[in-house]
């Protein structure tokens, strides 16, 4: 029994540590900076890399979208003379729903997992999208096609397959917090931290690893491929706050998560955008987000640019 | 602009002021409307007729009858006369009845009846007056021997005082030869209540008649019951007069104590009063309508509680929603537990309410573990989402029909209550924990389902009291109270339970 109550914090402690609550975050930071209306903005991938594309920012190029059942049989239609493309909803979350070819030919398509599936089985997958099974609240959704990310290759030993990416939490346009999300065999390749993929914490003024958490607890090696995690740094720091902080203009939103990852060939682009990030950002930094958020409500100028903004992000200390 | 009044303010006052008033209402509900915390559903309600008849010999009439009053166990539900040409006037300090009329030729009848309630908060009290200490002398030599030999029998006993003494003497079987000699050989209870009092006044304690009516079913037309009061020991006892056991039953209605008659006829000869007693069994929020009336409420009329049983039953049934409702938002909010659906949970223990707690689990279990078999071989088929789940809306149904059937053939409750659980939310629990399990893997779903099923049962444990179900229903108010805490939960800010576990790394590296 006193173990058990060992695994638990008091209020004060956490109050102290700067530590945000789902229900603070809900209704002290989202309801109050994020309007509704503009939840659509990041909500349909199709209308979020519109948007971007707009403003320059990177985003995996879009090679088509199916909107109807009746289009879906002739999706290969689409995606003639590429080797490799991407099938996503998009109004998904959370990487539910994307499918990844890496080859295909005549009919039978190998995916990033090296898994191969029937034409029929592709065409039930995208026909599943457009029902909804993947997108919020279940309603009738479409099927996003678009350019396969060439991975950089340097994170390749610091995920077990599937794509490392980096989610910056952006506040009034202010780059607050960030993390680097790394696959593991347990996470199925995918980059969840509830799945059990490893949450790698980043300093804002660098981009080095800080802290890394698999499960909540913090740990110093990858458990798949036993890479020193804290020697993790992510390249292109600055573009990768850039496109965090113009996302602030582009949607509106006072609090955001954008999750970027980093292209071989285009640097890092965006891959979408949440207006309800979730807090395990603070886990991965093994600090308190509200202290942050205290401090660019408190001191932070307001009415820069995005790039002044990245620039006064960049020159705090530690 | 800062705002003036913020939000938390705002809702704080407000619940306080909603408190106020629920505690006003359930107050005035207990007062004067008799409502209870006990869900005592029932009440037993005595309808007592008394029939007063007489001959008129041609001068104006004045009858008067001694009514019961407010006693120990019992409350007056309504009364009524029925005496048409009379006058009536009611004497409620002394609690007597009085008809007036001019001379009439026929027979007479008159009725009073008065409908009685079980009540355990009826205080009746009795104005105790002073008797008059006299006694009884007796000339008569050979009587006085038989009296004294009666006083030597009853003073060789020794428990109980002397008059409850003596009435069990007198009731002895076989009779002592003494009160052989002195009671006549046709007894009744009147002769036998004056015999009493006349050997109590030969020893000088005090000694009257009561009458009243003992409850008792399937009496009609018949004459006052009567008992026995003496003065002892600085007070009135009451005793039976057939057995001598003391104190009043609680099913006694007294109509006339003390020096005052039963039944006053002036203007007719030949007076008698008989009494009929109804035994009926009444809802106890029918009678809070009459009662309401009685007092003259008209407040009553635009509740739930005037409307028709079935009406009010539905009523019931709903009113019982908020407090599940609050019970899902802390576990939610203050507790941090996440279910599969936000109500789920709340339907849920609603459908173990109607099939019972243990043989609801099971079934449920049964059903969501065929749900599952079924529908992961439906994975296979690569349906759309629409008809898939509409498949699984149907195999729901047909697990449930098969159930019952089977339920019913081989006496089984366990599968009989099976069609107590909502179709469609059973159908989207199986999706649910499928799709979970596809994508987050056994554990997720598992957890998932696990937290579902805790907060069902949790509220079940809650909303499956008779208690808080009568208490909800009978003292509704509270619901605006429990709206104003939901609101104010609205603006909770502070951590989850669950989140002091989450994020509890963060303090330890400090």
């Amino acid at each position: 029994m006193v173990d058990l109550l060992k695994l638990f914090s008091y209020p004060k402690l956490m109050h102290q540590a700067g530590v945000l609550g789902m229900n603070s975050r809900n209704h002290n930071i989202i309801a109050r900076y994020n309007k509704r209306s503009l939840y659509p903005l990041v909500d349909d991938k199709v209308k979020t890399k519109t948007l971007a594309n707009g403003i320059d920012i990177n985003t995996p190029r879009m090679i088509g979208v199916v909107e109807h059942q009746y289009e879906v049989k002739d999706f290969q239609k689409l995606v003639e003379g590429r080797k490799e493309f991407v099938v996503k909803p998009a109004h998904g979350s959370q990487g539910k729903g994307v499918l990844v070819i890496k080859s295909y030919d005549k009919g039978l398509f190998i995916t990033a997992s090296g898994k191969t599936l029937t034409f029929k089985e592709v065409y039930q997958h995208i026909s599943n999208i457009l029902s909804g099974l993947y997108s919020l609240g279940g309603q009738y959704d479409v099927a996003l096609i678009e350019e396969l990310v060439h991975f950089s290759n340097e994170f390749k030993n610091f995920s077990y397959q599937g794509i490392p990416d980096v989610r910056v939490i952006v506040y009034k346009g202010y780059p607050a917090m960030a993390m680097m999300r790394l696959a593991t065999k347990e996470s199925e390749g995918r980059a969840n931290l509830h799945q059990g993929a490893v949450g790698v914490g980043l300093n804002m003024q660098t981009g080095k690893a800080v802290n890394a958490v698999s499960h909540n607890q913090p740990i110093l090696i990858h458990p798949d491929t036993g890479v020193d995690l804290m020697t993790l740094q992510v390249p292109k720091w600055r573009e990768h706050l850039m496109i965090g902080s113009q996302a602030y203009e582009m949607t509106g939103l006072g609090y955001l998560g954008a999750d970027i990852v980093l292209d071989k060939e285009r640097g890092p682009m965006m891959l979408e955008l949440n207006a309800r990030p979730g807090l395990s950002v603070q886990i991965a930094n093994g600090r308190g987000l509200q202290t942050v958020l205290k401090k660019i409500d408190e001191t932070y100028p307001q009415g820069l640019s995005a790039e002044q903004r990245v620039d006064y992000v960049l020159k705090q200390a530690k | 602009m800062k705002r003036f009044f913020s939000v938390n303010a705002v809702l704080t006052t407000l619940l306080v002021l909603s408190i106020i008033f629920a505690a006003a209402a359930t107050y005035y509900k207990i007062t004067y409307w008799g409502f209870s915390f006990k869900p005592s559903e029932r009440t037993d309600v005595w309808t007592i007729d008394a029939k007063v008849s007489f001959v008129p010999n041609g001068d104006p009439i004045d009858v008067s009858l001694s009514l019961p009053s407010v006693q120990q166990g019992y409350k007056i539900l309504s009364e009524d006369v029925v005496a048409n040409g009379y006058e009536i006037q009611k004497d409620e300090k002394n609690r007597r009845l009085s008809l007036k009329s001019k001379a009439h030729k026929n027979k007479q009848n008159l009725y009073y009846r008065v409908m009685l309630y079980d009540t355990e908060d009826g205080k009746g009290k009795f104005y105790e007056e002073a008797p008059q200490k006299t006694k009884i002398t007796v000339d008569d030599e050979q009587q006085k021997v038989m009296v004294d030999d009666i006083w030597r029998l009853v003073d060789e006993q020794k428990s109980g005082t002397r008059a409850e003494r003596l009435i069990k003497l007198l009731n002895e079987k076989p009779l002592s030869p003494e009160v052989d000699a002195f009671l006549p050989v046709k007894n009744t209870t009147r002769v036998m209540a004056d015999k009493i009092i006349f050997l109590l006044g030969t020893r000088g304690i005090p000694a009257r008649v009561i009458r009243g009516v003992m409850l008792s079913e399937k009496k009609r037309m018949l004459p006052a019951d009567m008992m026995i009061e003496a003065y002892e020991g600085s007070k009135w006892i009451v005793y039976d007069i057939n057995s001598g056991k003391a104190g009043l039953p609680k099913d006694f209605i007294v109509f006339q104590r003390g020096g005052v008659s039963l039944l006053d006829v002036s203007g007719g000869y030949d007076s008698q009063v008989r009494f009929s007693v109804i035994k009926s069994v009444v809802s106890s929020f029918k009678m809070a309508g009459s009662r309401a009336k009685y007092d003259g409420s008209r407040l009553f009329n635009y509740t739930i509680y005037d409307l028709p049983t079935l009406e009010q039953n539905t009523l019931k049934w709903l009113m019982i929603f908020p407090l599940g409702i609050l019970l899902v938002v802390i576990l939610r909010n203050v507790i941090g537990i996440s279910t599969m659906g936000t109500f789920t949970p709340m339907l849920v223990a609603m459908s173990l309410i109607k099939t019972g707690f243990i043989y609801g689990v099971l079934c449920f279990a049964v059903i969501i573990g065929l749900g599952l078999a079924v529908r992961t071989m439906l994975t296979r088929l690569n349906l759309l989402l629409v008809p898939r789940i509409s498949a699984v809306v149907i195999f729901v149904i047909l697990i449930m029909q098969m159930l019952t059937v089977f339920g019913y053939h081989f006496d089984l409750k366990v599968a009989a209550s099976a069609v107590f659980f909502p179709i469609i939310i059973t159908a989207w629990i199986i999706e649910r924990a499928c799709i979970t399990w596809e994508e987050d893997g056994v554990k997720n779903a598992t957890k998932q389902i696990v937290n579902t099923v805790f907060v069902a049962i949790i509220t079940y444990f809650v909303i499956s009291s008779e208690y808080i179900r009568h208490i909800m229903f009978a003292f509704n108010e509270w619901n605006l109270v429990i709206l104003l805490i939901v609101m104010l939960l609205g603006t909770y800010t502070g951590y989850r339970l669950t989140e002091l576990k989450r994020f509890a790394p963060l303090i330890k590296d400090k």
